[in-house]
């Protein structure tokens, strides 16, 4: 236990150390202002575009924004926040294994396992928290601005979409124990989520599939009933705790 | 008891056969020279021992603990040394060997006063830096203290010494003669004079097996060779015993090489002794690990 808690201590030291923590942290805190501040933008924007809108025939009538206009951004800008957190994580194993640190921690009879719950977990956390920070600024401002309970479910759909970025969380552990560098967990990795996203375009197939938890959009708007989730969810969490399951034999074996 | 006893070890890489046959006894309380020239396997087998590399066929047993590739319970008694060490650049000397302690689940006081104790050892007590700037020869070190930590039975290292100055390498190899009474230590390297210095027991790795293992002491004797060194004082004897002797070499001013291949060393005595040759010296050859190796090496 001790040295399980030996090498998450290192591995958070490591994120702060190496800056990426801070990075993360700013990044979740931007994208949470963005959400409402672009929402609240909008008929502002559209005001001083209106002359040249209006030469190109369109006509602006009076725009209304509400609640619903910051939570569209939130679903829409989360893909960046997410493609960011995996380009920032994508060598947390691959890095050990191309510098060679983690021969002389193994060689001293650390067991493997612990180095992929260590890595899990700390990605884990890294997600959530800066998910849910994300989260919280978002809500407040548009609580702020606005009123969020005209936002209809909207428990369920960010909820959702977090469960998609652990699900894409537990693909990058999965390809790292696979792959040699990180060139092979960002192809992996991207390559699942790409896969799922053009399956997913067929109507018959669309709410099976990991990436439909991402039209939080439709939820919110209150298009879909909350129980056409629950296979897409029922999958992507399945999905999250095999590749998690499979990951720890394969590093179990893995050549370092 | 044998530390560690390899039978049998074969590994290839595509299709080249690195190890084939390869057996080798470690006793304990050894300080066991392991020599080879570059590319004969010397890292291949070390990884292999700690479960890093899968071995083709073969087994291998540390402390009476067979050891199974990847995840392997065999290590808890080593203590390795690479031939590049690398540890996490964002720590400094001490912070890596915490951690080193507290993956082992050594007791915090006794992993403070050891780390306190081997970073004086190897001369890095005063070091405050991170690792991200040490030397080649900082980390070599370092990696000393961390193989050391948690008193390894069987201390592995591969060329502790290649990247050392003179002092740090005279140092280095002291560290391993004081460590020897707690542990068995096994280490690779093509420089002669290390094992000359400090070994016990030596092996000589060459096209993938073991050619010759033993006790240093064993070997040189092994190997003794039927060569005498004969010295006289003036040029006239000299020409007097090429004379009569003409299968032996000149190889100095006053110096020859005897050989006692064709006639015994008697022979040549008693011709010194009726001849009235005045030697000033007379010995028999020892063998150098030089040629030691050069004889293995180039079978
Ligand atoms: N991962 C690998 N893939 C392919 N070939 C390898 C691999 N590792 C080692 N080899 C080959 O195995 C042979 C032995 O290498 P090894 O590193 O064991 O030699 P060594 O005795 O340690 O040499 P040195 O004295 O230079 O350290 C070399 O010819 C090398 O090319
Ligand atoms: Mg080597």
């Amino acid at each position: 236990m001790r040295s399980l808690f030996a090498f998450i201590k290192k591995e958070f030291t490591e994120q702060f150390r190496s800056g990426r923590l801070i990075i993360l942290g700013l990044l979740f805190v931007l994208f949470g202002i963005m959400n409402p501040a672009i929402a609240k933008l909008t008929p502002w924007l559209l005001e001083t575009m209106a002359d040249s809108l209006a030469e190109s025939g369109m006509i602006i009538t009076d725009v209304k924004v509400s609640a619903l206009d910051s939570w569209v951004q939130f679903f829409k800008n989360m893909p960046m926040g997410l493609i960011a957190f995996v380009l920032l994580e994508s060598s947390i194993f691959t890095k050990e294994y191309t510098s060679g640190t983690l021969v002389l921690s193994l060689t001293k009879g650390l067991e493997r396992y612990k180095v992929v719950v260590s890595k899990a977990l700390v990605l884990t956390v890294l997600w959530s928290l800066g998910y849910w920070l994300c989260f919280g600024i978002t809500y407040g401002y548009t609580a702020y601005f606005w009123d969020n309970s005209i936002a209809q479910n909207l428990v369920l759909s960010v909820v959702c979409w977090w469960l998609f970025g652990m699900m894409v969380v537990a693909l990058m552990v999965l390809f790292s124990t696979v792959a040699k560098s990180n060139t092979g967990v960002l192809l992996g990795t991207s390559g699942v989520v790409l896969a799922s996203y053009l399956v997913g375009l067929l109507p018959k197939c669309s709410k099976y599939l990991p990436t439909f938890l991402t039209d939080g959009n439709s939820l919110i708007y209150g298009l879909v009933e909350t129980k056409t989730y629950m296979p897409s969810l029922v999958i992507a969490v399945a999905t999250g705790v095999i590749c998690f399951a499979i990951s720890i034999p394969i590093f179990n074996k893995k050549q370092l | 008891m044998d530390m560690l006893r390899i039978t049998d070890l074969h590994k290839r890489f595509g299709d080249k056969e690195v190890l084939h046959g390869l057996n080798l006894t470690v006793p304990e309380h050894s300080i066991y020279g392991f020599i080879g020239k570059n590319g004969a396997g010397k890292t291949t087998a070390m990884k292999t021992v700690l479960g890093l590399l899968k071995a083709d066929s073969g087994e291998i047993f540390v402390g009476g603990e067979k050891v199974v590739y990847g995840q392997t319970s065999a290590n808890q008694y080593i203590g390795y040394l690479p031939d590049v060490p690398e540890f996490y650049p964002f720590m400094t000397a001490p912070e890596y060997l915490r951690f080193c302690g507290e993956i082992t689940g050594m007791k915090k006081a006794e992993r403070d006063a050891r780390l306190k104790e081997l970073l004086e050892l190897v001369g890095l007590g005063d070091e405050k830096h991170r690792i991200k700037g040490f030397s080649r020869g900082m980390k070599q070190r370092l990696g000393i203290a961390q193989a050391l930590l948690n008193s390894p039975k069987l201390l592995i290292c591969d060329e502790p010494t290649s990247a050392l100055d003179p002092v740090g390498r005279k140092e280095i190899l002291d560290i391993l003669l004081t460590v020897r009474q707690q542990t068995t230590v096994l280490f690779s390297t093509h420089i002669l004079s290390d094992v000359e210095r400090i070994c016990t027991d030596v092996a000589f790795l060459n096209n993938g097996v073991v050619e010759t293992q033993g006790k240093l002491s064993d070997i040189k004797t092994k190997y003794r060779s039927e060569e005498y060194l004969l010295e006289t004082g003036n040029d006239a004897d000299i020409r007097k015993l090429i004379q009569a002797f003409p299968e032996m070499k000149q190889i100095g001013a006053n110096q020859l090489i005897f050989c006692e291949s064709v006639r015994s060393a008697f022979d040549l005595l008693r011709f010194v002794s009726e001849q009235h040759i005045v030697l000033l010296k007379f010995e028999r050859m020892e063998p150098t690990l030089e040629s030691l190796f050069m004889e293995v090496t180039q079978k």
